[in-house]
Parts: C-alpha cells; structure tokens; sequence
C-alpha cells in the first residue's frame, strides 16, 4: 500500500466532498433583491376596470403586491393561492396585482373566468416593475405597515409559503 | 400496466448488476472462469433490461401513459411524436432512464468487443461496470423512479421543457453528451481492470485507447453541440459562458484528451502507466462530478435540473467512487510502473507529457473556479460568482500553450533526439507561424494572445501537414492517400482531429477578440448600420402558438448597399417560464455571421431595442468540430485483420 497516494488521495478528497454537500438545502438560483429592507417604491397605478387610481404610499397597511401576466403559466398556478389569501387576510393586508407585458383584454377575459379578489393594475410602460427590479414573473413583495420590502418571492406561491409570509408580515395569525 | 412491467425490469436489473458484480470480483479472486461467465451473462441481461425499459417508457410517452408517473410528468397528448420521444431525457426521471439506456448499449458492445480476449482482466471490468449498473439502477429503482404509478391519472399532461422543443440540436445535443458521459464508464472499467491485475500490457493499450476515444468523440460533438445551440437558439450573441454545467463536460474531456496522449506513450515506450491510469480514473470521476453538478440543484446554472432528492445519493456515489480509486492506485499502483521513463526532454514522449500537465493544469483552473463560490458560500455566506474574466485569463495561455506543443510534440522523434535533428524538426515550421501572422495582422489583429493563437495555430498546421505527407517521396501522392486511409488510419485519424482544433482555437481567438456589435433603437421605417450591413426595421408579428407567445421582429439587410434578404430575430414568452428567450436570427457566412437580436418592443411608441453582432469565423467551429469527429472515428475503427 503507497502511503502516500492513499493520504494525498484522501486529503483531496475529503474538502471536495464536504464543499459539494454544504450546497444542499440552499437555492442557488435565488437572487437577493437589493429592496429588501428598503422602503419600498410608491406608485399610483390605474386600475384595470377604470375605478379610482390604486397607489402604494409609505405607510398604511401591510402590502402584498404581485407581478404577473396571463402568459405566464406559475402565475396562473398562483392565482388562486393569492386569492385565497387576499380573503382571508381582508382588512389585515391589502393585495394588488401588477400587470407584466401583458394586454388588458387578455387580462380581463382571464380574470372573468377565474375571478378577482383584489386591484390589477396598469403598469404603463412597466415603470412599477423597473422600479421593483422584476426579473421575471411571478415575483411577489411583502410590505410591511411602515413601507419597508420585508421579502421578495420569485416564483409562484403555494398556500404554505404564502402562509408563511402572511404571518410574519402580520405578526400573528389572521 | 406499464408501471408495474418497467419497475419490474428495473429491480431485476438492479439484482443482475449487483450480483453479477459480486460474482465478477470472486471470479477473479478464485480466477474462475466458469464465475466470469455467469457475471458476463449477468451483465447482458442487465443491459437488455434496461434498454428494454427505456423502449417501454417510449411507448408509454407515445400512447400517452398518464398513470406513469414520468409521462403525468412530462408527457402531453398535443405534442408531435418526436418531441414525445425526445420527451424521454426532458426531465430528471428520464434522464436517468436514458442513461441507462446508454449504459445498457456500452456494456452489450464492450463486453461482446472484450469477448475472452484478456481473461486476466475480464473480471475486474465486468465487476466495475457493473458496480457502476448497480449505483444507476438504485438510483431508478428508489429516488429517481420514472415506472411510479399514479393512481387517478389525468387525460393530458404538460410536455416537456419548451425549450426542448426550439431547436433541432437539443434532439442530437444530449444523446451525443450522454453518449460521451456513460461511455467513460468503460475505460474507467478497463483501467481499474488494469490496476487490480496489475497488468497494462501492451496488448491491452490500443483496446484501452479505442474506448476511451469512443466516447471522447462523443463528449467532443455534444460540447460543441450545446454551444451551437446556445449561440443558435439563446441570443446573447456567443457560444461558450463558463456556466458551471458547461464547464462540468468540459473538466472530463479535458483529462480525456490528455489520456489519449499518455496512452500513446504507454504503447511506445512503455512508461506513463500509471499516470495514464490515473487520467483515465480521474475523467470517469469527473464525469459523475459532473452529473452531480447538473442534477443535485446546488450549482446555479441555466442547464441545471430542479432542485431533486438524488444529490445526496450522488454525492455519496462520488465519494465512493474516490475511495475506491484512491484505494486501488494506492495498493496496486507500484506493480504497474515500468518503461524506461522520459529520458530526453527534446522528445516527443517528454513534449507528451508536458502537453498533459497542461491539460491537468486547465482542468484544476476550471474546477476551481467552478467550485469556488460555493466554498464561498459554505465559509463566509456570500455569493458570488466566477465569471468569464477569471476562466478567459487563465485558459487562452494554456490554450496557446497547448496548440504550440501540438506543432512541436509530433515534430520531435520519440527516444532521444540530438541537438541537430531537434533544430532540423523544430525550426521549419517556424515558416507556418510566420505565415499565420502574416495573414491576422492585416486583418486588424492586434490582440497579443490572439497572434500568438495565429501563430501557434499556422505553426502546428505545418507539422500537422508534414505529417499527413510522411513517406510521399516513397510512395507518390495515391500511395501516401492509400496508405493513410490503410495501415496508417490511426495516426491520420489522429492528426486529422489535429486540423480540426487549430481551426476551432484559432476560430474562438479570433471571434472573442475581433467582434463588433451595436445596440440600437428603431422605430418602423429606421436604419441603423453595423460593418458592411444596413438594417431596416420593417414591422413585427405576433404569433400565438400552444406554448409560447412569438413577437418576431422583421429585419431587412443589406450588405454594400445590395439587398441580401431578411432577418427575424423574435422573443418568445413561454407559458411555463418566468423569463422571456430571445430566439436571435443569424446569417451564417464562411468569414463572419451578422447576428441579430431582438431586445424589446414597446408596443405603444413602436420602438424596437435590437442587438446586432458581426461574429468572425464562428462558422469555423462547427465545421473544426466536425473535422475532430469525423478524424476520431477514423481513428477508432479497427484495422482490417491482414
């Protein structure tokens, strides 16, 4: 037995093993947004059925606001996820959608069948999505009674994950 | 049905592998033959199981199945029959499945080729292939099962990856990956065969060579095929980014190649044993590293499969697979040593194995850097990333520096070369290297690494072409032609794959280094211009199709003021994506590409955001990868017994 080769072999071995397994559990793909902990961007948005202008100003009531589009098949899984929360959360959190690259008569046909619980809204020219730094949809932020971004979610939600935001956002149960 | 038949195949096959291999490692222990046949029966009914099992999920695919759990996955009753069967190594499942496939047919052929021929050897190579059999059917038959059975399955499914479907090399480009990934597995197996007999006899090399060359043609087409693809179908202009699942097939070929050099000199001169052994270990070991890459969800890379449970399993494969190597190079390595060694440094056995530290060199660069933003993160929590500035200035010096030895290695003569002769061999060339400045300085070369690419590229051409005519004086143009398509088909082959990667490296340096590009903004009716070309911004079309959602920009180009035709660079919004993908439109030329990509549209002012390259030589890649296939296969097939 070469001594050598078995400890030099081994030696190598070991840290490689062990780098490769820290990797587990974590998401690579995540990207950390630079908003978050920050006060959010207001906006003054139209609404998609013309009623008054929807807007996000610094303070208020904790905020879920949700890009998405009615090409973009996460985010049709999600609509219901957001829904159900939207009713569960009323009075507690307000809800809005944001329209990403998308037409208002796609976005109405769609909401007519699958229903709406809270605001969509125009972004013209995607300045609100520019804004929030949206990579892709869906992207969700949480927003907390004083204005700050507490999380950024990429992707769509489930009813646990949701859950999960909605509680801390609230500080409690609903 | 379906289910219950293609889970039954995998566990049988699951049984034959382990205890074939079993079987195998007593045999060779009692040195029996009798044992050896059993495990070598063992091992073609684990191979036809397995193929078997993958033609079951096809049809599965085709009918479709949806109470398979692979088809609910990604099976689709709207999809056209080729991308159903291209469906099969879309996801994890199926990738998995496929590779067993591949497996199967590796070890049918290898077995059948081996035949009695190296009896000393045959047990070990049966016992570690099918070791390997046994990790991959697990794997099937436990974390990554496609035969799962759904219990109230739906009418229609999903399909596969959109993405599958945009381009026709994503149906060649992962067979040809797989074909050069699982096929290392075989020379793998042969080298350990070698190591635990003790015995790398000089009968064995050109078999161990001819299996490590099959499936290094292999892994050299689905490199290249998946940057063709990238470059073709993703639109950011280039065709190589250093992501980590590409470097992950790029760490195996790299220590392949030098393998394939090493061996040479194991055949010749009968020394390198045990490095040659060494690099064959080590490729097979990256080969799994690399599959770990792409399929454990810890690398953040474009090619990677979700985030799935098979990590862990892999990881432990991999750190088996360690052991088992560093254990038997540690125990047996000291019996295979032997040769008169390196004697001369003017050799080409000496100029063989720098060429191989430099190979060795570029694939610890590239591992590195690959690995090192998750040791970043594992120690301080932070990620970052190593990009191509980090990959690009430590490998165009070894490039070079490995197309240079490329020309001087071959002049040399084997042994020991004396000042003279090494002067006489050496110093001819010089005219090639000359000559290939002489030809990239007026065409505005000026980057330094590029040149000296030009000239290492025109020195090694002329060696590569003195040794294509070696023995012409003698034979006469037909003669020298039919002895290099004869006895010689090897050496030819191997210089043939010579030509294609002084095409391919001078080809990257000159596109990396001599591209232009321009970004602008039109509106319907605007030009703008890039090099010889004039743009005209026509209209757009939106398309609606069962996937996706095409905005198509309509482009027409001129070249010196003649009209050459129309261009359609588009983005596609796909129903199961988040981000929208360019699809750029490419003019493909012998010197240069016009490459045109869409940025944006905003629908209201009709303004159009476009990208346009001019890429220089990047044709020349495809068409030098094509010369190292096609100089491959000339050098794998067996010579006509005389």
């Amino acid at each position: 037995m070469n001594r050598k080769v078995l400890i030099i072999g081994l030696v190598l071995t070991a840290p490689l093993v062990w780098i490769l397994a820290s990797g587990f559990g974590k998401n690579p793909h995540a990207i950390d947004s630079p908003l978050v902990g920050r006060a959010a961007p207001t906006f003054a948005l139209r609404q998609l059925n013309g009623g008054e202008t929807v807007g996000l100003t610094q303070g208020g009531q904790p905020t879920v606001v949700n890009f998405w589009a009615t090409w973009c098949r996460p985010c049709v899984q999600e609509h219901g996820v957001l829904t159900a929360a939207a009713a569960r959360y009323r009075g507690k959190v307000k809800f809005m959608g944001i329209v990403y690259e998308d037409t208002e008569e796609r976005i109405r046909a769609y909401l007519q069948r699958s229903g709406a619980a809270y605001p969509t809204l125009i972004d013209e020219a995607g300045k609100t999505a520019i804004a929030y730094g949206v990579y892709g949809v869906p992207e969700t932020f949480f927003i907390d009674a004083k204005g700050h971004i507490l999380y950024k979610h990429a992707g769509p939600l489930n009813p646990q994950s949701i859950e999960g935001y909605l509680r801390k956002l609230t500080q409690g149960s609903p | 049905m379906i289910s219950i038949i293609g889970q039954s195949m995998i566990l049988v096959a699951l049984i034959s592998a382990g205890a074939g291999s079993i079987l195998a490692f007593i045999s060779a222990k009692k040195d029996s033959a009798e044992g050896t046949n059993w495990a070598r029966r063992a091992a073609q009914l684990f191979a036809i199981l397995l193929i078997a099992a993958n033609f079951l999920m096809v049809y599965a695919l085709l009918a479709p199945d949806f109470s398979v759990g692979y088809v609910a996955k990604v099976g689709s009753t709207t999809v056209p029959t080729w991308v159903a069967v291209v469906s099969l190594w879309s996801s994890l499942e199926g990738s998995i499945l496929f590779w067993g496939a591949m497996l199967g047919v590796y070890v049918l052929v290898s077995v059948r080729d081996l035949g009695d021929h190296h009896p000393e050897h045959l047990p070990y190579f049966l016992g570690v292939l099918l070791a390997c059999g046994v990790f991959f059917t697990f794997l099937l038959a436990g974390p990554a099962n496609p035969f799962t059975s759904v219990p109230n399955p739906l009418t229609e499914g999903p399909g596969p990856n959109p993405l599958l479907q945009n381009h026709i090399l994503m149906i060649i480009h992962p067979p040809m990956l797989y074909g050069g990934y699982v096929g290392m597995t075989v020379p793998f197996a042969l080298a350990m065969a070698a190591l635990l007999a003790g015995n790398l006899g000089a009968d064995f090399v050109p078999r161990l060579r001819r299996w490590l060359m099959i499936p290094w043609i292999f892994l050299t087409g689905g490199i290249v095929l998946g940057g063709w693809w990238a470059y073709e179908v993703l639109g950011w202009g280039g065709y190589w980014d250093w992501d980590p699942v590409e470097n992950a097939s790029f760490f195996p070929w790299l220590t392949a190649t030098a393998a394939l050099h090493s061996v040479i000199v194991v055949k010749r001169r009968g020394t390198l044993k045990i490095w040659s052994i060494t690099l064959i270990l080590a490729t097979f070991l990256l080969t799994i590293l690399g599959t770990f890459m792409t399929r454990s969800g810890v690398f953040n890379s474009v090619h990677s499969f979700t985030q799935s449970d098979i990590g862990p399993t892999f990881l432990v494969f991999l750190a088996i697979c360690f052991v088992a190597v560093i254990l038997a190079l540690a125990a047996r390595m000291d019996r295979l040593e032997g040769g008169a060694g390196v004697r001369d440094v003017k050799s080409r056995e000496a100029m063989f194995l720098l060429n191989n530290l430099f190979f060795v060199l570029f694939t610890f660069v590239v591992v590195i850097g690959t690995v090192f933003p998750l040791l970043v993160e594992a120690i301080k929590g932070v990620k970052i990333s190593v990009g191509s500035p980090y990959f690009n200035a430590m490998s165009v010096p070894l490039g070079v520096g490995i197309l240079f030895l490329m020309g001087v290695g071959p002049a040399l003569p084997w042994g020991v070369a004396s000042v003279e002769r090494t002067k006489k061999a050496l110093l001819p060339p010089l005219i090639g290297g000359v000559i290939g400045l002489a030809i990239a300085l007026p065409l505005g070369l000026t980057n330094g690494w590029a040149l000296a690419t030009c000239f290492a590229g025109g020195y090694t051409l002329v060696v590569t072409t003195q040794q294509f005519g070696l023995g012409f004086g003698r034979r006469g143009l037909m003669g020298t032609i039919s002895h290099l398509l004869g006895p010689d088909r090897q050496r030819f082959g191997a210089y043939t794959v010579h030509s294609g990667v002084v095409m391919i490296i001078v080809a990257i340096a000159v596109s990396h280094t001599m591209r232009s590009h321009s970004e602008t903004t039109l509106l319907k009716g605007d030009s703008a211009s890039i090099g010889p070309y004039s743009l005209t911004f026509i209209d757009v079309e939106n398309t609606v199709e069962p996937h996706r959602r095409v905005l198509a920009a309509r482009i027409a180009v001129q070249q010196n003021g003649q009209p050459i035709g129309e261009l359609r660079p588009a983005i596609n919004h796909y129903h199961t994506q988040r981000e929208p993908i360019g699809t750029p439109a490419v003019r493909v030329g012998v010197l240069s590409d016009l490459y045109l990509s869409m940025m944006s549209y905003e629908t209201k002012s009709g303004k159009l955001g476009l990208r346009a390259f001019i890429n220089p030589l990047v044709s020349w890649i495809w068409f030098g990868t094509l010369v190292m296939v096609f100089g491959g296969l000339l050098a794998v097939l067996p010579r006509r017994q005389t």
